[in-house]
């Protein structure tokens, strides 16, 4: 009978340290990247202009908005819940973002500031809705999905305001070392998302929760005051969504992000994040939203009419989700295997 | 059905010589059972003593291993369909209706009455009425089976098997949910089907039920058949003494020095599920809460722990009340509880062995506000240090271990805590024999070590070699405090079921 947890950070099996894959995340990784890598190398043949630098900029910088609100989106997810409602608060954060400012005189910074407090406060009420009054995470984001888009429409009139602050075009077309700023910022929010994620208490506390809240709660962990939080950080990236889109339109859009939230959960979902919760990493759901750059920018590249971006995309998807279902079937099976193994060697070992 | 056995007045349902394992677990081993036309026989035994498994073979979910079943003399086919077709109605501890549909379309559930090839309404009505006046004459057929309290309900599924013109009715624990005059009524229709020519199964953990409706008791003990008799030759000891009958073991934990009192429950009461419940566990002691599955042991420590709330009472810990905040305050004031269902509410399945491990303890695995795996690996090996769990590493998921390394991990998570007091609800549920001795091994050394243990099982060896104390529940009150010299199998069963 051999013990081996004391010596176990040395032993046979490598070592792992929070960030680094472990074999059954690196199939799923690994296996996206492949598909990434595989079409861009089919996209470098199918067009001369797609391996252009400022073509993969135009890429990465169109997927900035969708990334930030998929990593928003994905702390929701982990909690097994779901927010439908990411596209509108997304919209009503264009609308006051431009439109304080311009119809009130409110400083831009603050108004900038209200819009992402207002997304936060969504979110919050989201929150709520689900954990305290119980409504289903689907039904709850998506009465708030319908307010908040007619508060968007009741404020703005339907029409788009404009100008937007010159910060916002300023920022927009700002480079650091030639390389376009929001790309960098959307990196950097990514990193700090997958820290938090992997490394804090907050984080740790978001998968447990997803994964079992029953087990988590007799644990100690506050699971309400997790959940809650993981949807205010959701609303706080639609809004921050809401006011890059107000720079990539020049206007607060009252109509943007319609059906962004579809999107927005693809993106999550392709990346390996389960819908049941407790499973998912940020470095997948940039894979995932990544993939559905590339397949827009394909459509574009290659003249097919756009309406049919939806077609492929949707595509992408099922495929994509039966990989996966495939993927945790062959895992699940191969730990049965070992768990039987265990067992039966446990046994050997007993007798 | 042919007339010829109906008439018959032998068996209508025998079971012979009947195996029956599951993966592990020898269930049933050579039993035998018979179910007579116009007898009630009543099935009694411990937990774990073979019952459930016996009506599942019945009731065809299972096939033996080994002999048969037959029902009138044909041998039973293990299928649920075909055993309902034989003419067995089984009626679960919970309830099998459609809740938003009408009693009288629950009585005819995939029988539905048709006319050109349509639900016909009318006769659906005419037959459940037909059948109600029987079983429950005061229940309107249109009425939704949600809106019925358990009582009616199960009388709604006698109905049931009334109208399907059963031959045999097994009913698991039917009193479990009724109040004391709901089960006069359900003994009445027992009555009135038992004149027809019914053969019933009664199974109950209540020993004055089963004298109160049986004509015959039999008895089952670790998989066993132990004997089957009269009621009218038998009494609440001579059963006792049959569900017990095991040799009583002798290895017993050493008495060790007790220190000062750990927890202090007074007079907890939640409505329904249990009143008045107040006891003491004190530095080092082992107080073992025994009882039968439905005595509120768990329910007793889910209100201490403040996962549910209660009504009345307090508890405290080393003297200081314990505020209600739900298992954070509990955790704080320094409880741990080991819960019953470890897949349900112990594992977190996808995380890893370490994260399962220092779940309860995240507050001291950071550095800098993030996560230390050293901190964690350390944490990790002075928790789990004599507990030799069995892994590949720490990073594989804990659901790739076996029960009992699972359980350990658990108990790790809870031993970094260094608790005042520890909960355990039926710690070696699921787990293999090795590792139950492991466990029990490790429950000394704590107490040993200082630690207050409250121990919930449903495994009389358990209670005996283990306990310094045993308090008995019976119905949500605590009905006997055995101190050593006292603790004995049959005193605890006496006091579970007739107390």
């Amino acid at each position: 009978m051999s013990t081996v947890q004391t010596k176990a950070p040395r032993g046979p099996v490598p070592a792992r340290r929070g960030a680094g894959p472990n074999w059954v995340d690196l199939v799923q990784d690994l296996g996206l990247l492949l598909v990434l890598l595989a079409g861009g190398a089919a996209m470098t043949f199918a067009s001369p202009v797609f391996f252009s630098r400022i073509n993969i900029e135009n890429l990465l910088f169109s997927s900035t908005i969708i990334a930030v609100m998929a990593i928003g989106q994905t702390f929701v997810i982990l909690v097994a819940g779901i927010d439908l409602s990411v596209g509108a608060v997304m919209a009503l954060a264009s609308v006051l973002a431009v439109g304080l400012p311009l119809h009130f005189g409110v400083p831009v910074g603050v108004a900038a500031l209200v819009a992402l407090a207002v997304g936060g406060l969504l979110g919050l009420v989201n929150g709520l809705n689900v954990t305290v009054v119980k409504i289903p995470a689907l039904i709850a984001t998506l009465a708030m999905l319908t307010v908040a888009r007619g508060v968007a429409f009741i404020y703005s009139g339907g029409q788009n305001i404009a100008p937007v602050p010159d910060v916002y075009v300023d920022v927009q077309a700002a480079r650091v070392f030639g390389f376009p700023l929001i790309i960098l910022l959307t990196g950097l929010l990514a990193v700090l998302a997958h820290v938090v994620l992997a490394r804090t208490r907050f984080g740790r506390a978001v998968y447990a929760t997803g994964g079992n809240p029953v087990a988590s709660r007799l644990a100690g962990i506050r699971t309400t005051r997790v959940v809650l939080l993981a949807y205010v950080i959701s609303g706080l990236a639609a809004a921050l969504g809401g006011l890059m889109i107000s720079a990539r339109l020049e206007a607060g859009a009252a109509t943007s992000g319609q059906g962004m939230e579809l999107t927005v959960i693809s993106a999550a979902v392709i990346g390996g994040v389960s819908l049941f919760g407790g499973e998912g990493k940020i470095a997948g759901v940039i894979l995932g939203v990544l993939l559905l750059g590339l397949v827009g920018n394909a459509i574009n590249l290659l003249n097919v009419p756009p309406n049919y971006d939806y077609v492929v995309s949707g595509f992408v998807i099922a495929v994509a989700a039966a990989l996966d279902v495939y993927r945790r079937r062959t895992v699940e099976a191969s730990l049965k295997r070992r768990s039987a193994l265990a067992k039966r060697s446990e046994a050997g070992a007993r007798r | 059905m042919p007339a010829a056995d109906a008439m018959c007045p032998a068996a209508i349902l025998a079971v012979k010589g009947v195996t029956k394992s599951f993966p592990g677990v020898l269930a049933l081993d050579g039993v035998s059972f018979e179910v007579r036309a116009g007898e009630v026989n009543a099935l009694v035994g411990e937990n774990g003593a073979g019952k459930s498994t016996l009506i599942k073979l019945m009731a065809g979910f299972h096939a033996p291993d080994a002999g048969s079943i037959t029902v009138g003399g044909a041998l039973l086919h293990p299928d649920p369909a075909a055993a309902h077709e034989a003419g067995i109605a089984t009626i679960h501890q919970e309830s099998h209706l459609v809740p938003g549909m009408t009693v009288a379309e629950n009585i005819a559930l995939g029988r539905w009455p048709t006319r050109f090839g349509l639900v016909s309404r009318a006769a659906q009505f005419e037959r459940a009425r037909a059948v109600l006046t029987q079983v429950a004459p005061g229940l309107p057929p249109d009425e939704l089976a949600r809106r019925l309290s358990p009582a009616e309900q199960q009388l709604v599924e006698i109905a049931r098997a009334v109208a399907e013109d059963s031959r045999v009715l097994i009913m698991d624990e039917p009193t479990t949910s009724l109040s004391g005059p709901e089960i006069d009524q359900l003994f009445a229709v027992v009555r009135a089907l038992r004149a027809r020519g019914l053969g019933i199964v009664f199974v109950s953990h209540w020993l004055e039920e089963v004298f109160a409706i049986a004509d015959r008791v039999t008895v089952l003990r670790d998989g066993r058949f132990v004997g089957s008799r009269a009621a009218a030759d038998l009494d609440t000891d001579k059963v006792v003494t049959m569900m017990v009958g095991r040799p009583v073991e002798a290895m017993r934990a050493a008495a060790r020095p007790l220190g000062s009192p750990v927890l202090e429950v007074d007079g907890l009461t939640r409505l329904g599920m249990i009143d008045d419940v107040s006891f003491t566990v004190r530095a080092g002691e082992i107080v073992g809460l025994a009882g039968l599955v439905g005595a509120g042991r768990s329910e007793t420590a889910a209100c201490i722990f403040g996962i549910d709330p209660y009504d009345r009472g307090a508890v405290s810990i080393g003297g200081t009340p314990v505020p209600r905040g739900g298992p954070t305050a509990a955790i704080a004031a320094g409880m741990a509880l080991l819960p019953e269902d470890r897949r349900q509410q112990g594992l977190v399945s996808k995380l890893s062995v370490r994260s399962n491990a220092t779940l309860a303890v995240l507050d001291r695995i950071t550095r800098h506000g993030l996560i230390s795996g050293e901190a964690e690996d350390g944490i990790l090996r002075e928790a789990s240090a004599g507990l030799s769990i069995k892994m590949a590493s720490p990073e594989v998921p804990i659901a790739t271990l076996s029960g009992g390394n699972q359980q350990k991990v658990i108990l790790a998570r809870w031993l970094a805590r260094r608790p005042k007091l520890l909960i355990l609800d039926e710690p070696t549920k699921g787990v293999d024999i090795g590792a139950k001795a492991e466990i029990s091994a490790i429950i000394i050394k704590l107490a040993e070590a200082g630690t207050a243990i409250l121990l919930i099982s449903s495994e009389m060896p358990e209670i005996l070699s283990l306990s310094d104390r045993v308090l008995v529940m019976r119905g949500g009150r605590i009905t006997a405090e055995l101190d050593r010299p006292e603790i004995a199998a049959e005193t605890i069963m006496t006091f579970a079921t007739t107390g």
